[in-house]
């Protein structure tokens, strides 16, 4: 079993330690008996999709994101092409902004973006920087994390997050969040959110698994302080937001 | 009328509260109810100079202010640290005659990055020091480029610049400013400057201007060095103000090729500090002697170490601001330098003394790999959070059997009390420090 991780962006798309989900993601497949590849991308570079069987971005600065999206576009038609055929995708932060149609800067111009949903962000001024724990049908448990975005996303048609105990929506204060249509997952959960929850982490494997054809072992593997990290914050949230 | 009001609001505010031994920001508060551009209205004296960035502020003014109270001049300044507008209120008014004219030579501000456009939107600083900035308390402030927008509207054609010509971001101030009003201070490449970019992110990999990659001849620490953009031009300005040699071993550095000093913190930081104070002392007129002999015989008040004794073991506890990589890396790299057998014990409990979060994303931008250096016996990883602290430090070079894990903090004490004889050093926040230190006898 042999596994192509694509990390686009390492060097400026990990604003809030994002580098940590391809770490941690790597070790869980590892400890599944994957052999797992990751590849970079930079700016400058022609991304692999081909190849990828994962593919993964996270948050940067507004006009770091401004760039990635240039950088990104001329090969939507790849980008487009992986996904079609079932590779997972997992985009984070204002990462997740980038699918959409396009994203309006606080100075109204408007950036054309991949594409892949109907959806369209525009940032502010103003940063909305807060806990958040939420809750979704993909799995049990409540996923918990951080945000620390500047925009709203309207036109969402299926969140990834039906709703939130805590925290800001796409569009509003405990709304619905993020965007799931197939194996692609996005959030503006920022940082390293498959480290927080390893539920999340274990469905993506799952996922993954079942794109190869590969055979799921019975049980997946967890690995040391990973629940017990979780079970602290969601206890801590939760005792924040009122039960 | 309203401004002598202001005055006198402030001045009983600030007499009460001195009894009551309340903060400072509450007069000003007050004053500003009162006169809301009371500030606007003051006659403040002929030097202001205002000092902003993530890390240092705090020193860079109590050196400024020790400076230039040795070159004769009154300095009046916010040693409270409150350096939001309420605070700078009650400081300015505290120090006002009825008449609403500002005794002292020099107003000297320490500035919060977020607040200062709200301030100096009625007066405008005759210099503005801006000394680095990086990813701290990123669940306050967003990102650097986004605090760099923030400060950006404090920023006024008559101000003086002087900025850290070393880091990308911070150089960009100068971009439309009057370049007769920009001073740059920065090191020459130096013993400490390397080839290559050590931490675990690099922030100076992209061109601020235009996101293209960012070449360095070498870096004196994280993402400030010596850089050139080959697509915009953005480039490491020539500076006013430079450190020319530097032996951080020997605690020695010189200033301009003639100006001998020596450290009494030696750290590539504190190096930075004394050159941010140099330059603009130099600039409100301070003469080479005095500032080198105030530097030279400066006590450094540092309160973020603090030595004990907890059973058999001399304790350090080096306090860093959870949510700042840097610091936390500087007090890892003390520790590195060390070459006695030690344990090292990292808590983290609650993760802001001052608001409520359970972010600890920041904890994968510190390079923990510094501990794992052979002299280094054993860490220990304590409080609330130790599971996210144990996870991270899966993925350090620390090996899995020289690492102890346990919520509390207490329990920790205990142990150590009856066991063993290494050095420790304690690593932690100010939100955390004192849930240590009640478990020990201080020195000093
Ligand atoms: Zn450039």
């Amino acid at each position: 079993m042999e596994l192509t991780i694509l990390h686009l962006y390492p060097d400026c798309m990990s604003l809030y330690g994002e580098y940590a989900n391809v770490m941690v993601l790597r070790r869980h497949l590892e400890a599944t008996g994957v052999s797992v590849t990751v590849e970079t991308a930079l700016f400058e570079d022609t991304p692999d999709f081909e190849r990828a069987g994962f593919i993964y971005m996270g948050a940067g600065a507004e006009r770091t994101q401004k760039a990635a999206l240039a950088a990104l576009l001329p090969h939507k038609e790849a980008f487009q092409a992986a996904v079609d055929r079932g590779a997972v995708v997992l985009f984070t932060g204002n990462a997740m902004e980038a699918l959409g149609a396009s994203v309006t800067d606080a100075a109204g111009k408007v950036w054309p973006a991949l594409g892949l949903a109907d959806f369209t962000t525009v940032e502010t001024d103003k940063r909305t920087p807060e806990d958040v724990v939420a809750h979704t049908a993909l799995w049990e448990s409540a996923a918990v994390g951080f945000m620390n975005k500047c925009s709203t996303t309207k036109g969402v048609n299926a969140p990834l997050f039906d709703r939130l105990s805590l925290g800001f929506g796409n569009e509003d204060e405990k709304g619905p969040e993020g965007y799931v249509s197939g194996n692609v997952f996005a959030t503006h959960l920022t940082g390293p959110i498959l480290v927080k929850n390893p539920d999340f982490t274990d469905l993506l494997i799952r996922r993954l698994f079942a794109a190869k054809g590969w055979e799921l072992p019975e049980k997946l593997p967890v690995l040391p302080y990973e629940r017990e990290a979780y079970e602290v914050t969601l206890k801590e949230l939760t005792g924040r937001a009122g039960g | 009328m309203r401004l002598v009001l202001a005055v006198i609001v402030c001045k009983i505010l600030r007499f009460i509260g001195g009894l009551l031994g309340r903060g400072s920001s509450l007069p000003g508060q007050f004053a500003l109810k009162v006169c809301p551009d009371v500030l606007g209205r003051v006659k403040l004296p002929e030097n202001v100079i205002a000092v902003t960035g993530s890390n240092g502020k705090t020193s860079t003014v109590e050196m400024i202010a020790a400076i230039l109270n040795a070159s004769g001049k009154k300095v009046v300044y916010n040693k409270e640290g409150s350096n939001q507008i309420e605070g700078v209120t009650t400081l300015i008014l505290s120090n006002c005659s009825l008449g609403g004219r500002m005794r002292g030579d020099v107003l000297l501000l320490e500035s919060d990055e977020r607040y200062a456009r709200h301030t100096f939107r009625w007066f405008h600083p005759t210099h503005f020091v801006i000394t680095n900035l990086y990813r701290d308390q990123l669940t306050r402030n967003g990102h650097p480029e986004w605090v760099y927008d923030a400060i950006k509207p404090a920023v006024f054609p008559e101000t003086t610049l002087v900025l850290n010509a070393d880091d990308p971001l911070v150089s960009c101030f100068a971009r439309d400013h009057d370049p007769a009003k920009v001073k740059w201070f920065g090191l020459d490449e130096c013993s400490v400057s390397t080839k290559e970019h050590h931490g675990v992110y690099h922030d100076g990999a992209r061109c601020p201007v235009c996101k293209a990659r960012m070449e360095y001849s070498c870096y004196h620490y994280a993402h400030i060095g010596h850089y050139a953009c080959p697509s915009c031009g953005h480039r490491r300005h020539g500076t006013d103000f430079t450190v020319t040699a530097l032996d951080l071993k020997e605690g020695t550095l010189t200033i301009n090729g003639e100006t001998g000093l020596s450290l009494a913190f030696k750290s590539i930081y504190n190096v930075y500090n004394i050159l941010a104070a140099w330059s603009v002392c130099a600039l409100a007129g301070a003469d080479r002697e005095t500032m080198a002999g105030v530097i030279n015989n400066y006590m450094l008040k540092n309160g973020r170490m603090v030595t004990f004794t907890l059973g058999k073991h001399r304790g350090t506890l080096l306090t860093s601001k959870h949510e700042n990589s840097v610091a936390y890396d500087t007090n890892l790299a003390y520790i590195a330098a060390t070459d006695r057998p030690c344990t090292v014990l990292v808590i983290v409990d609650a993760i802001s003394r001052k608001y409520f979060t359970g972010e600890t994303s920041w904890l994968w931008d510190i390079d923990f790999d510094r501990l794992s250096a052979p002299h280094i016996q054993k860490v220990m990883l304590y409080g609330r959070y130790c599971n996210d602290l144990a996870v991270r430090f899966k993925y350090s070079h620390v090996p899995a059997d020289k690492i102890e894990v346990g919520e509390s903090i207490a329990t920790a004490a205990e142990y150590l009390k009856d066991n063993g004889d290494e050095d420790l050093f304690v690593i932690t926040c100010f939100s955390d420090r004192d849930k240590l230190l009640a478990h020990v006898e201080r020195n000093g």
